[in-house]
């Protein structure tokens, strides 16, 4: 995840609307992706020099556009339209395993093909065992 | 425990027969940074130096930390920080020695070690003398010895006058820093709007001493506004809106600068006059201060947020 939030006052718009149109755009561009975590208020607001409440304000107006999904103790995160009612920080953690999976897998010198199937090969394995276990019962 | 770091209640003080501050009723939450903006000589060192117990109002009070000004105890003085206009030091004294005399007044609560990474950070040394110090360097030791007693209130009287951009933002960050920790609250007075966007929650703004604006920085940014209302069948003889601040007739076209005044009411007055539908104008910080602030048609009047 790549973001860069340049802001300057004496701007015609206020600070926290510049964060907001700053990450919209990361959005749209792709730069963010479902599930990317935006760094922490108390972070982003020590970088950029800023009033806290600035950057907190500017995440809830995101996240009432349905941009990002704030989650109490764990982060905000970039809201994926496809999953919208799921929770984005437990994706976000799934992501991260996957992340490591295929890491270990690359290093084994598997190529990303192998990787695929070897993946399809296991969740079909694992869906038709979990399907047969729903028969017996 | 008071919710209020400070509040002034009709908190006047003349010098010979001008009322330097007059009337100022305002209160700032605990855990916000506070702009207090004016031009200079509208009297925000004479409300800060009140606040403080410095100087003796004429009519009025002040508290601190629910205390009141007048009788600050030394429980409540250890508190707080004060960085005064201009950084004025002992300067016969080195940073030491500065650093020993002010830690006798907050004796609990000096963090020597802070204070010593602020001085390793500025690359000062604890053995040169306040008057060999530049003004930049007076300002950061001025800083360091703010900070070291952890404030629960820190009140800073035009911290960043004078200084370049790198100490200015030290300052700036060292507010932020502050301000992050629970509880903190931070009054402030300046000139430079764009620092004031930067960190303050609030907004005051005082003019010859008397109230104007106590409001939310973004409240603020939202209720003083211009609009451009082309006029094609002659200029009303009288703009009578509510909330106008000033008024610019062209040729055609007649600009408007209002505070607290509704789409909808800018709206109905214009259908009234005859003028076509509003065009807003964007406006900095900067153009609101001064539109909010320089003399003109409308009447002075006091906007007050939520």
């Amino acid at each position: 995840m790549a973001l860069w939030i340049e802001i300057s006052p004496g701007s015609h718009e206020p600070i926290y609307g510049q964060i907001v149109s700053q990450v919209d755009r990361a959005i749209a561009m792709g730069e963010l992706l479902p599930g990317d975590r935006l760094p922490a208020v108390r972070k982003l607001a020590a970088e950029l020099v800023i009033n806290p409440n600035t950057v907190a304000r500017a995440y809830m107006v995101l996240d009432e556009q349905g941009l990002v999904v704030s989650k109490t103790g764990s982060g905000t995160f970039v809201a994926d339209p496809a999953m919208a009612d799921r929770d984005a920080a437990e994706l976000n953690a799934l992501s991260e395993r996957i992340d490591g999976i295929i890491a270990r897998a690359m290093n084994m010198g598997l190529a990303a093909r192998e990787i695929t199937r070897l993946f399809a090969a296991r969740l079909k394995a694992f869906t038709g065992r979990r399907q047969g276990g729903q028969k017996d019962e | 425990m008071s919710e209020l770091a400070v509040r002034t209640t009709g908190l006047t003080k003349y010098f010979g027969g001008a009322a330097a501050v007059d009337h100022l009723t305002l209160s700032v939450p605990r855990g916000c940074i506070y702009g207090l903006l004016g031009r200079n000589g509208a009297g925000k060192t004479t409300a800060i130096k009140l606040m403080l117990g410095l100087l003796h109002p004429t009519a009025g009070s002040s508290e601190l930390l629910g205390c009141d000004s007048r009788r600050l105890t030394p429980e409540v003085r250890g508190r707080i920080g004060y960085v005064t206009e201009g950084h004025r030091l002992p300067r016969w004294m080195t940073i030491a020695a500065l650093a020993r005399f002010q830690r006798a007044f907050f004796p609990a609560r000096w963090d020597e070690g802070l204070f010593g990474e602020m001085l390793d950070y500025f690359r000062l040394s604890a053995g040169r003398k306040v008057r060999r110090l530049s003004n930049g360097q007076r300002a950061q030791v001025s800083l360091a010895v703010a900070m070291a007693p952890d404030p629960d209130l820190l009140i800073m009287d035009d911290p960043t006058l004078g200084l370049d951009v790198v100490i200015r933002r030290q300052f700036l960050e060292g507010m932020i820093q502050l301000i992050q920790r629970r509880g903190k609250t931070i009054l402030f007075s300046s000139h430079i709007l764009g620092d004031v966007e930067r960190v303050a929650d609030r907004i005051a703004i005082i003019e010859r001493g008397a109230l104007r604006a106590d409001c939310s920085l973004n409240e603020f940014r939202s209720a003083v506004r211009k609009v451009r209302l082309a006029v094609p069948d002659g200029m009303p003889d009288e703009v009578d809106i509510p909330g106008l601040l000033h008024s610019r007739r062209g040729e055609s076209e007649l600009e408007l600068t209002l505070v607290g005044v509704s789409d909808g009411q800018v709206e109905a007055w214009a259908d009234q006059v005859g003028a076509a539908r509003c065009k807003p104008v964007s406006m900095t910080l900067e153009d609101q201060f001064i539109e909010f602030t320089s003399p003109g048609d409308g009447r002075l009047f006091e906007w007050e947020g939520e």
